[in-house]
C-alpha cells in the first residue's frame, strides 16, 4: 500500500544540556517499506529513534502514527502503538537464558508460574525463522554477538509490532552474521514489515532499503527514493560542505623537538596476533577496525591495562610495555578512554579535582600536600588552553557538555606533558564544534613532538586527519592505507582485503 | 590553607563562599544540646558536655577512619575487634613487663598489622573489604578471646606516667583523650582534603575506574586505607586501656554499627567519593547526646538505641532530600548557562 502513511514526525527538536541533538527533523515513513535514516555520529539519528521508541522525551515536535498524534511517556507507550526498536547497544540480560530474554516483563504464566513451555512453543517459529538454533535455556552471554543481535530482534518480532526500528544493527557484526541479519531482513520486508534502518554504513542501506533520508547536525537533509540516489550524493549530503573546514591541516614541526618512536613486533594479546607497527613522533596513525578485531586491545596492552601474551614492544623511554596504568602514566604515556563518563571522569567532582586526576594522583615526588591553590592555576591553564566553557573551575563535571568533558580528559593529560597519546574514539557523543577543536588539539599534540595512536569509528574522522591508518582485521593488521576514501577504508575494515590501488598507496612514503 | 603563590589572582582560587557541608549536623547537634539544655539546666554544664565528648573519644577515633573507607565505598566490620585485640595486647605486653608507653605504641603497630591483614585478603582476593572483614570480624574476636581467656586483661603498676597522662585532665577538665581524639580528627579532615593521599582516596571513591586509568592504582589505596584504619583502631585501644585500667573481653562488640552510624549521620555518603571527617565527630557526638539527654528526662537508657536509630533515618532522609534539591537546582543552573552560550 504505498502512500499509506505509517509514521510522521515533524519538526522535532531535542537539547541535552548544551548540545543540540535534534534541531529540526522532519520524518515520514510508508506502510511497508524500508526506510533507512543515514547520517554521521551525532548527525541525530539515535536520538530520534529514541524518541520513537518512548525512551527519551522530545523538547517540542509531533509525533503522528497511523495519522493520529501521540505523545510517549514510556517505551511502554510505544509499546502498545507496535513500534519495537532493536538498540544499537546490546540490551540484553547476559546471565538470563534467551527465553527469559525474550520474554522480559512479559513472561507468560500459567496460574501465576511463569511458563516455560508456552514461551518455548510461541517463540520456536520466529526463532526458526530468523535461522538462530541454539540452546534457548543456556544464558545469553555465552552466544556471540551476532547470537545475540538475533536474539534481540527475534524479542522485537514477538511483540509483532507494525514498526521496527533497527539502529545500527550490525555495528558489532562480522561479515558472515550480517549477511545473515539482511537476509532476515529482507524477509520480514517481503511480508510487509515496516522497517526503519539506521545506519552510516551506505552499502549496506543501498541494500537494503527503499527510501533514504539524510540527516545532518539534527535536521533532515534530504528524502529520496534509493533508486533516485548514488553513494557518493548521499556522503555530500551527510558530510555537507564544511567538510575540509573540519580538519585542520598538520601543523609545521616545532623546532628541536625529540625524534622519537614505540616499535611494536610481533604482539600477541586478546584478539592480537602478530602484530608489528612503529609510531613516530609527529604523526597522527590511525587504528581502523570493526569491534573485536584488536584495536581496543592494542590501546590496551600499551596503557598496561591488559596483558601481553607474546611480542616486543620499546616506549620512547626504551623500556617495554607498561606494568599498570600507574606505570603508564608516570613515564608519559596516556589514555584517552572511548567512554569518558565512566572511564575518563569524576562526573560530582569539579573541574579541578578532574584536571589533577594524573598530576596529584599518579605521580610522584614533589609536595605530599594537595593545595588548592596549584590545581586551581592547573585547570585554569587547561581551561584557557582547551577553551573550556565553563562558568569557572569549580563547575561540576556532569555539568559541562559532552565537548567539554572530552576536553577534561584530554587536559588532565596535557597537564603532565605525555609523549606518547592514545585515543580511542576521542570525538564520540562530541557535537561538530568541539570536534573541530578537538581535531586542532591531536595535531598540536603531533606537531609538539607526541607520538599519537588514534582509534576511530568515524571514517571520515580517520581519512581526514590521519596521516596513516592501519586496519585491524580478526586480530591481524590487515593493512595500512593513505591518502584513501571512506568507501576504501570501509571496504578494508569489513574484509580485511587490501584494493589493489591501496597497496600501491601503502608503498608510498 | 593559604596558598596564593601560583594562582593568578589570590582572591581567584577561592571558590564563593559556601556553607560548608557540615554546617547542618553543627546546627542539629546545637540545638539538641539547647533543647534539652532549656528542660534541664543542668545538662549545659562545661563539665557534663566534657564528658559527654570523652565518652565518644573511643568510638569517635575509630568513626575518623571509617570516613575513609566510606569514602572509598568500602567499610570495615571489624574495627571493633581490632580496637579490642589490640587493647588486650597492649594489655598483655604491659602485664609481660614492657614499658606502658612502648606497649601503647606496640599496640597501635598491632591494630595496623590486623589492617594490613584485612587489606591484603581483600586486595589478594579482589574482594569488597566487607565481605572479608566479616570474616575477620570473627578471627580478630576468637584470637582475642584465645590470648585473654575470656577475662579481662589488667595491667600492673598503673600509676606509671602512660596511665597518668592518658587519663589526666588538662586545668582539671578537659580530659587528654578526648583532646587527642579532637588532634586526630582535625590531622585526618586535613589529611582528606589537602593531601595526595587523601585526594587519592577522594578520586577512587568518586569513580574507580576512571581512577585506575588517570594512574591511580586502587588497590594501593585501598590497602593504605585499611592500614590506616587498623592504626587508628590500635591508637583507640591502646589509649582504652591506659584511660580505663583495663580492657574487657567483649569491650568493642556493638563499636562498629554505632562507627558507622556516625559517620552517615555527620554526612558521609555511602556512595563514596566524598567524607567529612568534622562531620563524623558531630554524628558521633549526636549519638552520645540522644543517649545522654534520655538519662536526663529520666527515660529508660534502653530507648537509647532505638531514638538513634530513628535519628540515622532522620539523617539521611534529610540528606537525600537536600542533594535532591540540589540536583534541581545544578540541572537549572546548566539550562540558563547553555542558553547563555547559544550564539
Amino acid at each position: 500500500m504505498p502512500g499509506d502513511i505509517l509514521i510522521e514526525v515533524r519538526e522535532l527538536t531535542k537539547r541535552y544540556g548544551g548540545v543540540v541533538a535534534l534541531a529540526d527533523m522532519n520524518l515520514t515513513v510508508e506502510r511497508g517499506t524500508v526506510h533507512a535514516v543515514v547520517g554521521e555520529n551525532g548527525a541525530g539519528k539515535s536520538t530520534l529513534m529514541k524518541i520513537l521508541a518512548g525512551a527519551v522525551h522530545p523538547d517540542s515536535g509531533t509525533i503522528k502514527v497511523g495519522g493520529e498524534t501521540v505523545a510517549f511517556d514510556s517505551p511502554n507507550d510505544a509499546r502498545k502503538r507496535g513500534i519495537g526498536i532493536v538498540y544499537q547497544e546490546l540490551s540484553l540480560f547476559p546471565e538470563r537464558s534467551v527465553l527469559a530474554n525474550l520474554y522480559v516483563n512479559r513472561e507468560p504464566a500459567a496460574f501465576g508460574i511463569v511458563s516455560t513451555r508456552k514461551m518455548e512453543a510461541e517463540s520456536r517459529d520466529i526463532l526458526d525463522r530468523l535461522g538462530l538454533h541454539v540452546e534457548v535455556d543456556a544464558p545469553v552471554g555465552r552466544l556471540s554477538i551476532g547470537e545475540r543481535q538475533l536474539v534481540e530482534l527475534a524479542r522485537v518480532l514477538l511483540e509483532e509490532p507494525q514498526l521496527i526500528i533497527l539502529d545500527e544493527p550490525n555495528s558489532a557484526l562480522n561479515e558472515r552474521e550480517t549477511q545473515r541479519l539482511f537476509a532476515v531482513l529482507r524477509q520480514l520486508s517481503a511480508r510487509g514489515h515496516t522497517m526503519l534502518y539506521v545506519s552510516h554504513r551506505l552499502e549496506e542501506v543501498f541494500a537494503i532499503s527503499d527510501r533514504v533520508t539524510i540527516t545532518r547536525n539534527g535536521r533532515d537533509v534530504l528524502t529520496r527514493d534509493r533508486a533516485d540516489l548514488t553513494i557518493p550524493e548521499v556522503i555530500e549530503g551527510m558530510i555537507g560542505a564544511q567538510q575540509d573546514a573540519l580538519f585542520p591541516p598538520p601543523l609545521p614541526a616545532v623546532a628541536g623537538r625529540a625524534e622519537e618512536r614505540i616499535v611494536i613486533k610481533g604482539l600477541s594479546g586478546g584478539p592480537l596476533k602478530d602484530v608489528d607497527l612503529t609510531a613516530r613522533s609527529g604523526e597522527v596513525v590511525g587504528l581502523a577496525g570493526l569491534e573485536g578485531s584488536g584495536v581496543s586491545a592494542l590501546l590496551a596492552i600499551l596503557f598496561g591495562t591488559q596483558k601481553a601474551r607474546a611480542g616486543k614492544v620499546t616506549f620512547p623511554d626504551d623500556r617495554g610495555l607498561p606494568r599498570s596504568p600507574t606505570d603508564a602514566a608516570r613515564r608519559g604515556v596516556c589514555l584517552v578512554p572511548a567512554d569518558r563518563r565512566r572511564n575518563g571522569l569524576m562526573l560530582e567532582k569539579s573541574i579541578l579535582f578532574n584536571i589533577s586526576q594524573v598530576f596529584v594522583g599518579a605521580q610522584t615526588g614533589g609536595s605530599w600536600l594537595y593545595r588548592n591553590g596549584p590545581a586551581f592555576a592547573r585547570a585554569q591553564r587547561q581551561i584557557d588552553n582547551l577553551k573550556i566553557k565553563a562558568r569557572s573551575p569549580w563547575t561540576l563535571a556532569n555539568q559541562l557538555s559532552g565537548g567539554n568533558q572530552q576536553k577534561i580528559v584530554i587536559g588532565k593529560w596535557l597537564e603532565v606533558g605525555p609523549k606518547v597519546f592514545l585515543l580511542d574514539d576521542p570525538t564520540r557523543g562530541v557535537d561538530v564544534g568541539a570536534k573541530r577543536e578537538i581535531y586542532g588539539l591531536i595535531r598540536k599534540m603531533s606537531s609538539d613532538g607526541g607520538i599519537v595512536l588514534f582509534s576511530s569509528t568515524e571514517l571520515p574522522e580517520l581519512v581526514g586527519l590521519c596521516d596513516r591508518i592501519v586496519v585491524f582485521y580478526q586480530g591481524r593488521i590487515a593493512g595500512e592505507l593513505s591518502g584513501v576514501d571512506d568507501h576504501t577504508l570501509l571496504h578494508v575494515i569489513n574484509t580485511g582485503e587490501m584494493p589493489a590501488a591501496a597497496e600501491r598507496s601503502e608503498a608510498t612514503p | 590553607m593559604t596558598d596564593t603563590g601560583t594562582a593568578p589572582e589570590p582572591s581567584a582560587s577561592r571558590r564563593r563562599f559556601r556553607m560548608p557541608e557540615e554546617t547542618g549536623v553543627i546546627i542539629a547537634l546545637v540545638l539538641m544540646i539547647l533543647i534539652i539544655g532549656i528542660a534541664r539546666p543542668r545538662f549545659l554544664n562545661p563539665i557534663n558536655l566534657l564528658t559527654i565528648l570523652s565518652h565518644t573519644t573511643f568510638q569517635g577515633m575509630l568513626a575518623v577512619g571509617m570516613v575513609y573507607l566510606l569514602a572509598i565505598r568500602e567499610i570495615d566490620l571489624s574495627v571493633g575487634w581490632i580496637f579490642n585485640f589490640s587493647a588486650v595486647f597492649t594489655g598483655l605486653l604491659m602485664v609481660a613487663g614492657v614499658d606502658p608507653w612502648i606497649a601503647a605504641f606496640g599496640g597501635v603497630a598491632f591494630g595496623a598489622l590486623l589492617g594490613l591483614f584485612n587489606g591484603i585478603l581483600s586486595v589478594g582476593l579482589r574482594l569488597p573489604a566487607i565481605i572479608v572483614t566479616l570474616g575477620t570480624y570473627s578471627m580478630f574476636q576468637g584470637l582475642s578471646l584465645v590470648v585473654n581467656n575470656g577475662r579481662a586483661v589488667v595491667p600492673p603498676d598503673q600509676d606509671t606516667s602512660y596511665f597518668n597522662a592518658v587519663a589526666a585532665k588538662i586545668f582539671g577538665i578537659v580530659p587528654v583523650a578526648a583532646l587527642v581524639f579532637v588532634v586526630l580528627a582535625i590531622v585526618m579532615h586535613f589529611v582528606l582534603h589537602r593531601t595526595k593521599f587523601g585526594y587519592r582516596v577522594q578520586a577512587v571513591g568518586s569513580n574507580p575506574e576512571a581512577a585506575e586509568l588517570a594512574g591511580i592504582s586502587n588497590a594501593t589505596i585501598k590497602l593504605q586505607t585499611l592500614v590506616l584504619m587498623g592504626a587508628i583502631c590500635g591508637l583507640s585501644g591502646a589509649m582504652y586501656i591506659g584511660f580505663r585500667g583495663a580492657i574487657d573481653p567483649n569491650e568493642g562488640s556493638d563499636f562498629v554499627l554505632v562507627v558507622v552510624a556516625a559517620v552517615i549521620i555527620g554526612g558521609t555518603p555511602l556512595s563514596g567519593g566524598y567524607g567529612t571527617v568534622i562531620g563524623a565527630v558531630v554524628g558521633m557526638m549526636i549519638i552520645q547526646v540522644i543517649s545522654s539527654g534520655l538519662i536526663f528526662f529520666g527515660i529508660d537508657a534502653t530507648w537509647s538505641t532505638f531514638v538513634t536509630g530513628a535519628v540515622i533515618v532522620l539523617a539521611v532522609s534529610l540528606d537525600q532530600l537536600i542533594k535532591f534539591q540540589r540536583a534541581r537546582r545544578a540541572n537549572r543552573v546548566k539550562l540558563e548557562q547553555d542558553s547563555a552560550t547559544e550564539p
